[in-house]
């Protein structure tokens, strides 16, 4: 029982360093991404490929290349779509996680397909107690977490994080003040796709074996949902968010498993409804969250004084 | 007058009596866990369920008759999905949340080649009924027993059939699975002894429901035969294709692709003429027979009956061995599967004679189940059926 | 090389057309939605696969023809998606929050994994397949190439050619479609002339994911259904909707084409698997070098 709640909090971590990505994307640009599976994918693969299949670096080596290749990825996407409406990047964000499952899928050679990649490396797998294993990852994941909150909270008080937050409320208003926008958001979109990435990797090490399956937009809908839950805009909203949607998603296999006369099929269904569910409520009705951005209300100066 | 116990003597006679249990007592109360991994669902569903239903009986047997060494079974039960995605998490929760001594049943080969990693990491036992033979060459260290023939042996079966079937020229379909490539280099292989030739392949993700342009590729290549190397959904999808594109040529696919479910699904003008191979269980055994019984039907599928082996040769093996970890399983399990002990064919009576210090060698209901140090079995006969009216008509067990 | 292209040259266009005239019906609503409530309605993927089986109960458990069992693929869709829009998506667009309009395209997304689950639910994930017979194709030798199209392609196409006609000349020569037409162009100017542009949005919702619900089941009539056969065609939807030109219905129907025939003929270089691909990359080069897509933004 233990072994299962240290493999959630190891999944909680990684959710809510994707959040903390998600936030610098949307909280604090204002662009969309609907894909962020998609970057969780490539940076899972990036590294996977690397610590296993095509060759044997270790691993620090694969999750470093998986980051740059995320990112690459994410600046690529940005730059075709920044001009835009967010509409096109809404679209093109969605097409671009179905495509990287798509090669996934298909480059046999590359990827091994749809059998996945398996035995992918983990710091001392094999070597300790599959209990010790699992407490070293949450050791890690941990590590990794604070890592990205102190990195997104520097980020967020500093001055290149108030220009993009600018550029979330109002980007004419922006670039009317000089700023070059289209530089900017490609950035916070590279910055928010490399830590997705960077995610993704520790993803693939920990559970040993990943499929193009196992990317599917629901994974998307998690990362919102922990971001929205926890409140927009804040780092410390992201990850608590993912903790309460880590424990949703097990409470309702639970419960779910519970109800009697359910097939396998059915019970999955549910479990899946839940969570979407849960988002469209969370959006509706408290869509700042449960910790939301203070927004700071400058007092106009009476111009009598 | 009776003497009267002081609550002091009491207290501690109550703290000292665990120490003079004797540890067999003890270890009455924990039983032994162990656990099942079949496709409820998915491409494997039709299977699945009664691969499950054939290890319950072994289990039921055993605990009816007192269990091993006074200890019971508890089997846990999952879904591999037919997906090694949700295999994988499945394996997980029997290992880590049930931490069961063995997994049995799991089906598709891309499952099984997910799990096995987990298994042996973690020093669980994993009886397979896929036939990749990438399987067994996996660093697994004596943790994958395999009572399906491999591969290689039913790649050139089917050479043998098709070669007397007179087919030159033979074109393949094949979905993503880890035995696509493979199989085609032993059908590359072996068709020549027999004057025949694969003109190519072409692999499909099973995922699609459009098999339109694949099919085109096929009859481009102008064979004389198809194999058709899938599952059921992909393969019902291939043979209407097929039909409507014109092909009156010979089709040959595996028999758990082409089942009655999949003749019921589809005309029988589309299905008429398509032949299938499949390893056969040993249908004189007496556990063949028995499993007739409980699982209601004269043709229970092959994979039952290996399921049936697997339960089987792990409570045998944890009967010898003393202990129920997937070490002392992996240990013991050939010292009752195989050598000069006594042959059995019922796993109760096989109890009773390791429990009277005898050897023993179990054959079971798909076979010998006798294995080499890789995990596979040495050879197995094999039935071949032909797809008329739309039912299966055997042509021959060999 | 040259000589094996011409040789498949003429199937593939074929197939392209056929392709393309189905995946018009989806493209055309996904479209007009965008055009009357400027947001693109991501649930398309789960009202197709709605509409595929809304065809199937009644083809195969009300043992209804073809016909009405298109009309219950339009009429189930359409009033899902109005509640849809109605009750989740509407609140959200109209909120004034910054992340408003991104809130409702996410819950659109939240929102079709959520309908797709119901229909697993209640189907399973098992392939079904309607109450048809299989018929042999017909085949024509060009001299050059040979040529085979299914009879149930053809009535395909056909059926959808019908509909599309139908929009056509509703919105041509209907009030209510001049009405929608006026909405889409200049809302403001609209709704000074009197016009209530909310029930225009709601005419729009209705028909637009009526058609995608019966580009769904066309979809299936051809092969199979399952809870995943609206996602599989949504990139070659929004694709189509794209190139065609965000918002406009004739764009939508030749990005249909244009995108289902480039499909087609990507099968001369790439794997048959890459298809969806294809349509990603065509929304990326048409973004790149013509954003607003061939036939620009107006709507009709």
């Amino acid at each position: 029982m233990e072994n299962y709640l240290v493999a959630m909090a190891v999944f909680a971590a990684l959710y809510g360093m994707m959040a903390l990505g998600l936030n610098v994307i949307w909280g604090m640009a204002g662009m969309i991404n609907l894909g962020l599976v998609g970057f969780m994918a490539v940076g899972a693969y990036t590294s996977a490929l690397v610590t296993v299949r095509h060759a044997t670096w270790p691993m620090w080596a694969g999750v470093l290349a998986a980051t740059a290749v995320s990112s690459l990825a994410g600046a690529a996407v940005a730059r075709i779509t920044a001009r835009l409406k967010g509409d096109y990047l809404a679209i093109v964000t969605l097409g671009f996680s179905e495509v990287v499952r798509l090669v996934a899928s298909n480059e046999i050679r590359f990827t091994n397909g749809t059998d996945g990649i398996s035995a992918i490396p983990g710091p001392f797998r094999g070597q300790v107690a599959p209990a010790t294993f699992n407490l070293i990852y949450l050791g890690l994941a941990a590590a990794a977490l604070l890592l990205v909150f102190l990195l997104c909270q520097r980020l967020r008080h500093s001055p290149y994080g108030r220009v993009l937050r600018a550029i979330r409320d109002d980007d004419q208003v922006a670039a009317v003040a000089g700023k070059p926008v289209l530089r900017f958001k490609t950035e916070a979109f590279a910055i928010g796709a490399a830590i997705t990435g960077f995610a993704g990797a520790l993803y693939a090490h920990y559970n040993a074996y990943i499929a193009p399956e196992g990317f599917v937009p629901l994974i998307t809908i998690y990362i919102v949902l922990a971001l929205t839950a926890g409140g927009t805009g804040t780092n410390t909203g992201a990850v608590v968010g993912a903790a309460l949607v880590v424990a949703f998603m097990e409470g309702t296999r639970f419960v779910v498993a519970a109800i009697p006369g359910l097939a396998a099929v059915q019970v999955a269904a549910v479990r899946e409804f839940l969570i979407a569910a849960l988002l469209i409520l969370v959006l509706r009705y408290r869509p700042r969250g449960l910790f939301p951005e203070h927004h700071r209300r400058y007092p106009i100066p009476d111009e009598r004084r | 007058m009776t003497p009267r116990l002081s609550r002091r003597t009491l207290a501690t006679g109550l703290a000292l009596s665990p120490l003079l249990a004797p540890a067999v007592v003890r270890a009455q109360g924990e039983p032994i866990r162990l656990g099942t991994l079949t496709p409820l669902t998915g491409a494997g569903g039709p299977y699945g369920p009664s691969m499950r239903k054939a290890m319950e009986g072994v289990i039921e047997a055993v605990n009816g008759a007192g269990g091993i060494g006074g200890r019971r079974i508890q089997l846990y039960g999952e879904d591999t999905q037919t997906n090694p995605d949700a295999a994988v998490r499945a394996a997980r929760k029997l290992i880590d949340v049930d931490r069961v001594s063995a997994i049995m049943g799991t089906w598709a080969s891309a499952v099984t080649t997910a799990v096995a990693p987990l298994c042996w990491e973690s020093r669980t036992m994993l009886f397979t009924v896929s036939g990749a033979d990438s399987i067994t060459q996996l660093p697994h260290r004596g943790f994958i027993i395999r009572t399906q023939p491999n591969s290689t042996l039913q790649i050139t079966k089917l050479a043998a059939f098709l070669g007397e079937r007179g087919a030159k020229r033979i074109f393949i379909l094949a979905a993503q699975t880890p035995f696509a490539l493979p199989n085609k280099e032993i059908l590359d292989r072996e068709m020549p002894k027999y004057g025949g030739q694969v003109l190519g392949q072409v692999i499909y993700d099973r995922e699609k429901t459009v098999f339109r342009s694949e099919v085109d590729q096929a009859l481009r290549a102008r064979p004389d035969f198809i194999f058709l190397n899938g599952y059921t959904p992909d393969v019902t999808i291939l043979l209407r294709e097929l039909f409507r594109a014109g092909w009156t040529g010979g089709k040959v696919a595996p028999a758990y692709a082409v089942n009655q479910r999949l003749l019921d699904s589809l005309p029988a003008e589309v299905t008429n003429g398509t032949v299938t191979w499949a390893p056969s269980p040993d249908v004189e055994s007496p556990a063949f027979k028995r499993l007739q019984a409980l699982l209601g039907t004269n043709d229970p599928d092959p994979y039952s009956c290996q399921t049936n082996d697997h339960a089987s040769l792990a409570a045998l093996a944890i009967a010898k061995a003393g202990a129920s970890t997937g070490d002392a399983i992996r240990e013991t399990v050939r010292k009752i599967s195989q050598g000069q002990g006594q042959p059995v064919t019922d796993v109760v009576e096989g109890l009773r004679l390791i429990a009277a210090g005898r050897e023993i060698n179990y054959n079971g209901a798909s076979g010998l189940c006798d294995f080499t140090e890789t995990g596979d079995i040495l050879t197995c006969p094999f039935r071949y059926e032909q797809a008329e009216g739309a039912k299966l008509k055997t042509l021959r067990i060999s | 090389m040259l000589s094996h292209i011409v040789e498949e040259l003429p199937q593939l266009v074929v197939n392209g057309l056929v392709v393309g005239t189905i995946l018009a019906l989806p493209a055309i609503g996904f479209t007009a939605i965008y055009a009357v409530l400027r947001f693109p309605n991501f649930t398309v993927a789960s009202h197709a696969t709605m509409g595929a089986y809304a065809g199937f109960v009644a083809n195969v458990w009300l043992g209804l023809p073809i016909v009405p069992s298109l009309a219950l693929a339009f009429l189930i869709p359409a009033l899902s998606g109005l509640l849809c829009d109605e009750v989740v998506l509407k609140p959200l667009r109209r909120s004034s929050a910054a992340t408003g309009p991104m809130a409702a395209a996410i819950a659109a997304v939240a929102l079709t994994i959520a309908l797709e689950n119901v229909i697993r639910f209640v189907f399973g994930n098992d392939l079904r397949g309607y109450d048809l017979p299989v018929y042999r194709d017909w085949r024509f030798d060009l001299g050059f190439a040979f040529l085979r199209i299914g009879p149930q392609q053809v009535e395909n196409a056909a059926i959808s050619l019908a509909v599309m006609t139908a929009v056509f000349l509703f919105l041509a020569f209907t009030r209510t479609g001049k009405m929608m037409r006026a909405v889409a162009d200049n809302p403001t100017l609209a709704s000074i002339k009197g016009i209530n542009a909310e029930t225009v949005a709601r005419l729009a919702s209705l028909i637009g994911m009526g058609l995608v619900g019966v580009g769904g089941m066309l979809l299936g009539l051809d092969t199979s259904i399952d809870p995943l056969t609206g996602f599989r065609a949504v990139l070659t939807v929004f694709a189509a909707a794209v190139v065609g030109g965000l918002g406009s219905i004739p764009g939508a129907v030749v990005g249909a084409i244009a995108v289902g025939i480039g499909e087609e003929l990507s099968l001369l270089v790439l794997d048959a698997s890459y298809r969806t691909a294809v349509g990603f990359v065509a929304i990326l080069v048409v973004l790149t070098f013509r954003p607003r897509g061939i036939l620009g933004e107006r709507a009709y």
